[in-house]
């Protein structure tokens, strides 16, 4: 048997690590087959529990029809708005919060309060600020996205090592050139790290938001077809969603990479 | 919280007359609550135009080596005493007294020339300098200290031994009156730390800012200083200032200076007189 099978933290074989990670998708996706074999009526699981492979494959142009691209869009809309006001907001606080222990004094209550209000509840509150348009919605996401950004902001100023801010103050730099030219720009490779995390994160809210009040995007879909049907396009929505997600989470990556050239890739 | 009693600011040097002290301490202690981490401190180090001393500090852990050298650079206020530094108070850090960490202290946002760069730009203003200027200013720097091809790396692919220079470069771009180190080559290996002792004295002689630099090696306190201070703890206090008999080792190497009698017998006075500072052997000078 290899070492790195049962080692704690052992180092196991790309071959290996890309086996493993196969495993679990053959199995879901051999139960799937299994779980939806044969006519309708024998199946061990209802159609309208869980269509079979070929069934979610055959509505996949219905779901085309149904907008799938406006909807995806306006999902995307929403998210980048609300996610922009939420930086905007929670950034510069978290700097402010991070840099002097009076602004810190002033938010921090706030602050860790807000982290345990449960994001959901605050659908129907916005709801009943906002009414249910498009405004609702954005200012709900940039709540949401606010309250998780907030303590990450305030986290990477504190990372920041004392050594940079005396080294710059006994070169001669002011409060404001310290906080400019020192905190910030050393916190912000981390910060971005906290805005690539909280943009992952975002798609759930959105969804949140979208299922509550069926206008359209991702999240309306997803709930029109768990009433109307077909439940196909539940999943197959789910997959975009996935995708969307995962891709812009790569773009991120891209562009931290290209504006931080000098953050250390964990080895 | 007990205030210090304010105290009239010193009478300025007349014109004409001797300048006031680089550095001087006027009973200075410290206390952080009930821990007293230096106690009566005085001393005076003159100014001697384009001539700065190169001071060394050793001592016991906890005899305020860096206590007395972030009074200076205006990180930290004493409780009672005056620190004065051209003759005025010391009221926070200046570009006047630049700083060296044991921790490595580059900024990680900017390349080496960018680094040595800092101290010019954000002082750009009161340097009088233009943008060229300062951008040949830094590059000689980067050149003394030996990284020129090395310049638009940025610090984490240096070595710990290249980081340190940048921030040798980087505060003595800014031509500090005081340059203070604080155990700066502590976190290096032997061979780098031999490299960068010939470097900071070869600097040190070429642009002779007051350096006060501490250290918890005597040899590395006998090459590099021409006056060792021996400190004893608890409270801490500058014992003994040796100035006698420490050779000049401006442009020797520190593994042939080492060899020499003349530093062989320094290093025996300076160890001969921190094993007695540690066994209370000695009362505060002055």
């Amino acid at each position: 048997m290899p070492k790195w099978l049962t080692e704690i933290r052992g180092r196991v074989p790309l071959g290996a690590a890309i086996a493993l990670g196969v495993v679990p998708i053959v199995v879901m996706a051999g139960l799937w087959f299994w779980l939806t074999s044969g006519p309708v009526e024998e199946r061990h699981v209802s159609p309208t529990i869980l269509p079979s492979p070929a069934e979610v494959a055959r509505s996949v142009p219905d779901l085309l029809k149904r907008d799938l691209w406006l909807n995806t869009w306006a999902s995307l809309k929403r998210v980048s708005l609300g996610f922009l006001i939420g930086i905007a907001v929670a950034v510069p606080i978290g700097i402010f919060m991070g840099s002097f222990g009076s602004a810190r004094a002033v938010f921090n209550p706030v602050m860790t309060a807000s982290g345990y209000i449960p994001i959901a509840t605050l659908v129907p509150l916005t709801m009943s600020w906002w009414g249910t348009d498009e405004k609702q919605k954005i200012l709900f996401l940039a709540m949401a996205f606010g309250i998780y950004l907030l303590p990450l902001t305030v986290k990477a100023i504190d990372g920041v090592s004392e050594v940079y801010l005396r080294t710059a103050y006994t070169l001669g730099a002011t409060k404001w050139q310290a906080i400019r030219r020192v905190l910030v720009p050393i916190a912000l490779p981390d910060i971005w790290h906290g805005m690539r995390l909280a943009f992952g994160v975002g798609w759930t809210y959105l969804v949140l938001t979208e299922a509550l009040v069926i206008v359209d995007g991702l999240g309306a879909l997803v709930q029109m077809s768990q009433r109307r049907g077909p439940r196909e396009h539940i999943y197959l929505v789910i997959v975009v969603i996935t995708i969307v997600a995962w891709v812009f989470d790569l773009v991120w990556e891209r562009i931290g990479q290209v504006l931080f050239p000098y953050k250390r890739r964990p080895a | 919280m007990t205030m210090p009693a304010p105290r009239p600011p010193p009478p300025a040097a007349p014109r004409g007359l001797k300048p006031p002290p680089v550095v001087e301490f006027r009973k200075v202690s410290v206390r952080f609550g009930a821990f007293t981490a230096v106690q009566d401190i005085t001393f005076a180090i003159d100014d001697v135009p384009e001539k700065g001393e190169f001071i060394t500090l050793v001592g016991p852990s906890g005899c305020g080596k860096s206590t007395i050298l972030n009074m200076i650079a205006g990180l930290l206020k004493q409780t009672e005493g005056d620190v004065l530094v051209g003759g005025l108070p010391v009221e926070g850090p200046g570009r006047d007294r630049g700083m060296i960490f044991q921790q490595y202290s580059s900024f990680p946002h900017l390349t080496v020339l960018n680094n040595v760069l800092f101290g010019l730009e954000i002082n750009a203003g009161e340097l009088g300098m233009d943008a060229g200027a300062r951008r040949d200013r830094a590059m000689q720097f980067v050149e003394h200290v030996g990284l020129r091809d090395h310049h638009h790396k940025y610090p984490h692919q240096l070595s710990g031994g290249q980081q340190q220079r940048v921030a040798i470069a980087r505060s003595l771009a800014v031509m500090p009156r005081i340059l203070l180190m604080d155990e700066p080559f502590s976190a290096l290996d032997e061979p780098t730390r031999l490299e960068m002792q010939e470097l900071i004295v070869a600097l040190w002689h070429k642009v002779h800012p007051t350096v006060f630099c501490v250290t918890h090696s005597i040899t590395e306190a006998v090459y590099l200083g021409e006056r060792v201070w021996v400190m004893a703890a608890g409270p801490g206090q500058i014992v003994v200032d040796i100035r006698e008999n420490i050779p000049p080792t401006v442009g020797v190497p520190p593994l042939v200076a080492q060899e020499r009698q003349d530093f062989k017998d320094a290093v025996r006075v300076v160890t001969e007189t921190f094993r007695k500072v540690s066994e209370k052997q000695f009362p505060a000078v002055r």
